[in-house]
């Protein structure tokens, strides 16, 4: 007698039924082996920096005391002293972030407001050539931008970085706000405008509220790109408007590298990331692979 | 969107939208597209004269494709590395959505993990890599001298090969795991019910993934594969801060090599011809791989 049909899942175990068990769980076993091994792979090199911050250089120095050692706050006190000031490096990194952001998602918010509501001709050549502008090579970008603040005295400045890095997230903005703001319902708008309201208060009352979760997600990527971003940061900035990730080139010293410092300011520039990508993190993914997936 | 109200529509309000936004990234993106191709023409040393020199035609051009064997080595460097990291980034993320497709609590554990490579420093990732294979006292060194004793005195960033193969490492590890999450959206956007089916009708999971999954899969590995490349060519973060671009010349890019030219030795109207050819080479990869993702598409 045929079996009846049982409820599909993802389990063909459990549909074909002829495969030994054994084998089904040996399999389950080596799948779950190998995702462990890429969790180690990602979670070990972080925890290793993470404790090197931790630690007296004569621990660093050695293997015999990698993981059983005397723990020291040292390094993470003297990363802000003379000469490594990391501290006005962390206020410049953070500057130059939020002011990329404030300046950038305002503008991306209605570029791709416009793009997502109105019909136009020449638009989807537009759409794609916004995009395009970050497929030229920063290679290219690199030398007129040097000689161009150069030009206008303002290198090592904060204002170049921010509008440098504004030039890199908006593309990126504008295409992820899309995406949030084509899946916000037109009617209400079409019906508050129907009642008289202007389109910068239909704008700021109900698209923005209703796309307020895709704007954060945009505003925390054009963050982390900016927080990041180290090319521009290297040629731009000299003294007074270092960031962070060139201060971490500032361990490599004549007397060689002192690791224990570069991990203390590791930890400096990676842990406000994982705190905002983990607490907007399923919005983020949402947003970074639906572009690419759509 | 095309349901738009005909009031909606009348009004030109999208140009007052989009202008600060398009004026910008124009402005911000052809400048420096037209300023280096004029460079790219003349003779401009900027540690003689801080103004634009002679025109001079061609000549930058001829001399990085006639006269300079670094010109070539960082081409041939920027192929070696292209096509190891891509490669390798696309298999490992491949590999890693299939296993992380199916639920359970150790693969969420994993999924949430994946974003955190990718919100790190690529210039810390490059610390972070020659930190772990200093030779004296690195951690990955000393642990892969334990598994190959063949390898316990090799010197990893004096080796060409082996610099090579610890940036794209650096790279890898960077990028895979964002990649793997991008590969996963587009499983979870495959209906499940052709696979279920060929299951039961005896098909192996093999067969499935070949004659079922890969063709639905293959536009959004296309997509991963041009952002890699493109990415791969901009490459500049973890070179600079894990090898410099040596031992020798053996990891000068393309891109490394044009930041040496313009602000190592200030020769900015030959840098700019190289940034233009590497341009070049940029979109010809992109139309490659574009025609190959259509192609099999349709």
């Amino acid at each position: 007698m045929p079996q009846p049909p049982k409820p599909v899942t993802n389990k063909p175990a459990l549909i074909d039924g002829y495969r030994a068990p054994v084998n089904e769980q040996v399999a389950i076993w080596l799948r779950q082996m190998l995702v462990f091994v890429g969790i180690s792979a990602i979670a070990l090199p972080i925890a290793w920096i993470t404790i090197t911050a931790f630690k007296f250089p004569r621990d660093v120095y050695s293997l015999d005391t990698a993981l059983i050692f005397t723990p020291t706050l040292e390094n993470l006190q003297t990363v802000f002293d003379h000469p490594w000031n990391l501290g006005s490096k962390i206020l410049n990194s953070f500057a130059v972030a939020l002011g990329t952001v404030l300046l950038a998602i305002p503008m991306a918010t209605m570029a791709a407001y416009a793009f997502s509501r109105f019909d136009f001709r020449f638009k989807q050549s537009i759409f794609m050539l916004v995009i395009a502008s970050q497929f030229i090579p920063a290679a290219v970008v690199v030398l007129p931008y040097f000689l161009l603040f150069k030009q206008l005295g303002m290198l090592d400045t904060r204002s170049a970085l921010v509008l440098i890095n504004m030039s890199i997230v908006l593309p990126y903005a504008v295409w992820m706000m899309k995406g949030f703001i084509d899946a916000v319902p037109i009617e209400i708008e079409e019906s508050a405008m129907v009642d008289g309201a202007s389109r910068a208060r239909v704008l700021w009352e109900i698209v923005v509220p209703a796309a307020l979760p895709g704007i954060i997600t945009a505003a925390v990527f054009s963050f982390t790109l900016t927080w990041n971003e180290f090319l521009f940061a290297l040629i731009i900035s000299k003294q007074d408007a270092l960031t962070l990730p060139i201060g971490l080139i500032g361990f490599r010293t004549e007397r060689g590298d002192l690791w224990e410092l570069m991990a203390a300011g590791g930890i400096l520039i990676t842990a406000p990331m994982f705190l905002i990508s983990l607490l907007v993190q399923k919005q983020f993914i949402q947003s970074l692979t639906a572009g690419s997936v759509r | 969107m095309r349901a738009e109200s005909s009031q909606l529509r009348r009004l030109p309000v999208h140009w007052v939208l989009l202008a600060p936004a398009l004026l910008f990234v124009a402005a911000m993106a052809l400048f420096p597209l037209g300023y280096s191709l004029l460079l790219s023409f003349r003779e401009w040393k900027l540690a003689r004269r801080s103004s634009p020199g002679d025109f001079v035609g061609f000549s930058n051009y001829i001399n990085l494709l006639t006269d300079d064997p670094e010109f070539f080595e960082a081409l041939r460097v920027t192929g070696v590395f292209i096509t190891a990291d891509v490669l390798l980034t696309l298999v490992v993320a491949l590999g890693a959505a299939l296993l992380l497709q199916k639920t359970g609590r150790l693969n969420t554990l994993a999924r949430t993990m994946l974003i955190l490579p990718f919100v790190m420093s690529p210039a810390l990732i490059g610390i972070s890599f020659r930190f772990f294979l200093n030779a004296e006292y690195g951690v990955v060194h000393h642990l892969i001298g334990l598994l190959i004793p063949a390898m316990k005195d090799t010197v990893w960033l004096a080796d060409a090969t082996l610099s090579m193969a610890a940036i794209v490492a650096s790279d890898v590890w960077h990028w895979a795991p964002y990649m793997t999450l991008v590969i996963l959206g587009g499983l979870a956007s495959i209906p499940t019910e052709t696979q279920e089916a060929a299951r039961i009708d005896g098909a192996s999971g093999f067969q499935v993934f070949r004659d079922i999954t890969w063709p639905q899969l293959l536009p959004v590995v296309a997509v991963v594969a041009v952002l890699k490349t493109v990415f791969a060519l901009k490459a500049f973060d973890t070179i600079y801060t894990l090898t410099n671009g040596g031992p020798g010349n053996s990891t000068k890019t393309l891109a490394y090599f044009v930041y040496e030219q313009g602000f190592s030795y200030y020769d900015m109207g030959y840098a700019a011809a190289a940034a233009y050819l590497l341009t070049a080479a940029l979109l010809v990869m992109a139309g490659f791989y574009l025609r190959l993702a259509f192609a099999k598409n349709r």
